[in-house]
């Protein structure tokens, strides 16, 4: 178990092109941490410096305290598991869990105690003796990262283990995954970009774009306060709607003008504009779906942030009813009750919730106000 | 591997100077060579030798030898006669054959047979010829990885490689030297490219976290015949170098994705040279800065796009349409028109490639 240190970490190969940029991150012992991003992001080179796999340009790693950048990779007492988990088809659960004990000419019962101990953590005794055609998706998958639990190494690093599986399986191997987390008591990075892994997984979240760090935060405030545009339409699905919005103050209220509709913002939200200087120029303004209303009640007493839209596509989800619409080039989607009346092709009244109105710079992209 | 033929004109030459009748039975007692004609039936006495622990039996007047290839027993040697001196001939014989065995495995030596595959060291007759000896079936469809790291490839990884193939006997995973492998792979009728990149990341994957290697894997194109195995090799080692220059951060290269990359690699030198000279009158590329370069390469990879590109690199839409405007002064190529950003786009490449050309010659 060991906590990881990157200081000014930088990715830069030999055509000049930076892979990652000044990354500065302090991860602690037996921490879940997630880097998400999209592809070309530079989370997976990033993970692969942390193993090894990588030269780091400039800037140092550290575990447990150690510097680690001369250190060779299979010296680090690391582990990996990568999507595509091939194993080794003409050989058993054990063999394949065991082989990699095998080529480090570990003693056989040390072996032998090892495989059993992962494959009772990751419920596979009774499957020690099957080969890998006789296995589900799922049970590759957790014979894959057994091959890294019996190494028992300080970290585990895993690189998008769940991408290869269909949805199903990847529902249930998050379960497993966070499972494992829990019995193993150690530190993972983990990379994805698929936000729902993230957002379910980490004790933290690393968000990364065009190799650099966006924000570092837990998943609540990641979805409740992001820190820029990027963060908030990556974070969170269906996305954020976003739509640029002109800002001005009548009567000492500010009002964000968009399409057709205006609204009013409550007074901490019109205080961060009007300190920052915002008032006559253009922001964007975001609300996530859910914080889009479109029950009676809820518009009676919310008839400063009213807007109105014609449904293009209603969806029944069963617990939630997803209707999309248009405002001006923007596409939005509102997630509503199933019990709404709202149909395709209907115009529909929505009140924003003014509380959970998100600001964003439209040059610089950064957050105003949350 | 050794033929009967072989076979029975050793035991000829043998008899012909110790004057010992000889036989050689394969394990269940068939006779495969022999300088005597024999009423009796022995290969029930051949099939319980071989059974036997003994090294070596006397029967019936006959003295049995076991024949041994790799600790494998191949054969057994029948003598005439039960005498000393026959013992003597009849151990003779044996170390002679043992010694012809090690030869032809050498000679025919899969191993040895693809690495003089891959470097056209044989005629395309022999290529049919040893491949039927071998038993590689010569018209299934083959694809070439070759697979590069920076450090030496260890025995480590040499066998969790060979392991992870050796399921498939007939696919071949053979050293070229400490930093290079090469694994020749036969192919499904129904795998086309898409499963070629599976395996090739698989490969990648199962070293990087097996025995945490860092590698690169280039591999060429899919081939019908064995005869065109080299073709596919070298393929996969042009893929390996062009992806070095034009596609540093690939862990992956395919041949058939090499894009313009393979012809500027094949381009002479002096006439790189002139054609940058033609392009960039009076600036060097060497002259163009970081954020120049930088631009450059964010508005090809947005596709020309330059409100795109001026959002990626955080800058007003102005700003880089000043950045295009000083550039089209410098170089007289204006990147937003299409023919203007393939030239500058080629004039870059070239460099790369002169670049590192220049830096293999030091």
């Amino acid at each position: 178990m060991a906590s990881v240190q990157l200081k000014n970490v930088v990715k830069k190969y030999p055509n000049g092109f930076v892979a990652v940029k000044d990354f500065n991150l302090e991860i602690e012992d037996k921490e879940f941490i997630i880097f998400v991003g999209p592809s070309g992001c530079g989370k997976s080179t990033t993970l692969r410096m942390v193993a090894g796999l990588e030269d780091i340009s400039t800037g140092e790693l550290f575990i447990d305290g150690k510097k680690m950048n001369d250190v060779e990779p299979k010296d680090r007492d690391i582990a990996m598991v990568f999507q595509n988990y091939a194993l080794y088809p003409h050989m058993t659960v054990y063999d394949n869990m065991a082989f990699g004990l095998k080529l480090r000419k570990v003693p056989k019962d040390e072996i032998d105690k090892k495989v059993h101990e992962a494959a009772r953590i990751l419920d596979l005794e009774h499957l020690l003796d099957r080969k890998p055609k006789a296995l589900s998706g799922g049970q590759r998958q957790r014979v894959a990262m057994g091959r890294a639990i019996v190494r028992r190494p300080k970290v585990f690093l895993m690189d998008e283990p769940l991408s290869n599986l269909d949805a199903k399986l990847r529902a249930q191997m998050r379960v497993e995954i966070a499972k494992l987390h829990k019995s193993l008591e150690t530190t993972i990075i983990y990379v994805t970009h698929d936000q729902t892994e993230a957002m379910t997984l980490g004790t933290r979240i690393v968000v990364l774009k065009d190799g650099i760090i966006q924000q570092v935060d837990t998943p609540e405030n990641l979805y409740d306060t992001p820190c820029n545009k990027f963060v908030a339409g990556f974070i969170g699905s269906p996305q954020m709607n976003m739509i640029d919005a002109e800002c001005t103050e009548e009567g000492g209220q500010v009002k964000l003008s968009f399409a057709g509709n205006t609204i009013t913002l409550n007074e901490k939200k019109a205080a961060a504009l009007k300190d920052k200087g915002y008032i006559g120029k253009t922001v964007t303004l975001g609300i996530r779906p859910e914080d889009l209303h479109d029950e009676e009640d809820y518009l009676a007493n919310h008839s400063k942030s009213l807007i109105t839209a014609e449904i293009r596509v209603y969806e029944m989800l069963g617990a939630e009813t997803l209707l999309y619409f248009d405002i001006a080039d923007a596409s939005w989607t509102a997630r509503v009750n199933p019990k709404t009346k709202a149909r395709t092709g209907d115009t529909v009244r929505f009140a924003l919730d003014e509380n959970k109105i998100h600001i964003f710079d439209k040059e610089t992209e950064i957050t105003i106000t949350n | 591997m050794i033929s009967n033929q072989v076979l029975q004109s050793t035991i000829d030459s043998i008899k012909g100077i110790a004057r010992l009748d000889i036989a050689i039975a394969d394990i269940d007692g068939k006779v495969l060579a022999t300088t005597f004609v024999e009423d009796r039936d022995l290969s029930g006495m051949v099939v319980s030798f071989a059974e036997s622990q003994a090294d070596s039996q006397a029967a019936g007047g006959f003295q049995f030898f076991k024949i041994f290839d790799e600790h494998q027993l191949e054969f057994v040697l029948i003598a005439h006669g039960d005498t000393d001196d026959v013992y003597m001939v009849g151990k003779l014989a044996v170390l002679q054959v043992q010694t012809l065995l090690v030869a032809y495995r050498e000679k025919f030596d899969k191993d040895n047979f693809v690495k003089n595959l891959l470097l056209d060291n044989l005629l395309l007759v022999d290529i049919y010829n040893r491949a039927k000896k071998l038993h590689i079936e010569v018209g299934v469809r083959r694809v070439v990885f070759l697979v590069e790291s920076d450090e030496t490839i260890d025995v480590q990884a040499q066998d969790a490689l060979k392991e992870f193939f050796s399921s498939e006997s007939n696919d071949f995973v053979t050293a070229v030297d400490e930093k290079n492998i090469i694994v020749v792979k036969e192919l499904q009728p129904e795998d086309g490219y898409e499963e070629v990149q599976k395996i090739a990341a698989s490969m990648l994957d199962m070293l990087s976290s097996e025995v945490m290697l860092s590698t690169r894997v280039a591999y060429g194109t899919i081939v019908n015949e064995i005869k065109e195995v080299s073709r596919s090799y070298k393929e996969a080692k042009m893929a390996l170098e062009v992806g070095k220059i034009f596609f540093v951060d690939r862990k992956i290269v395919a041949y058939n994705a090499l894009g313009i990359g393979r012809l500027i690699y094949q381009l002479p030198i002096p006439l790189c040279k002139m054609f940058i000279k033609e392009i960039f009158v009076d600036v060097s590329p060497d002259d163009f800065d970081e954020e120049t370069l930088e631009t450059i390469s964010k508005f090809f990879e947005n596709n020309l796009n330059v409100s795109e590109t001026s959002r990626q690199l955080f800058i007003h839409r102005n700003t880089l349409v000043y950045r295009l405007d000083k550039l089209d002064r410098a170089t007289g190529l204006d990147l937003r028109v299409f023919d203007d950003a393939i030239t500058f786009q080629i004039a870059l490449m070239v460099v790369k490639y002169m670049k590192y050309m220049e830096h293999l010659d030091f």
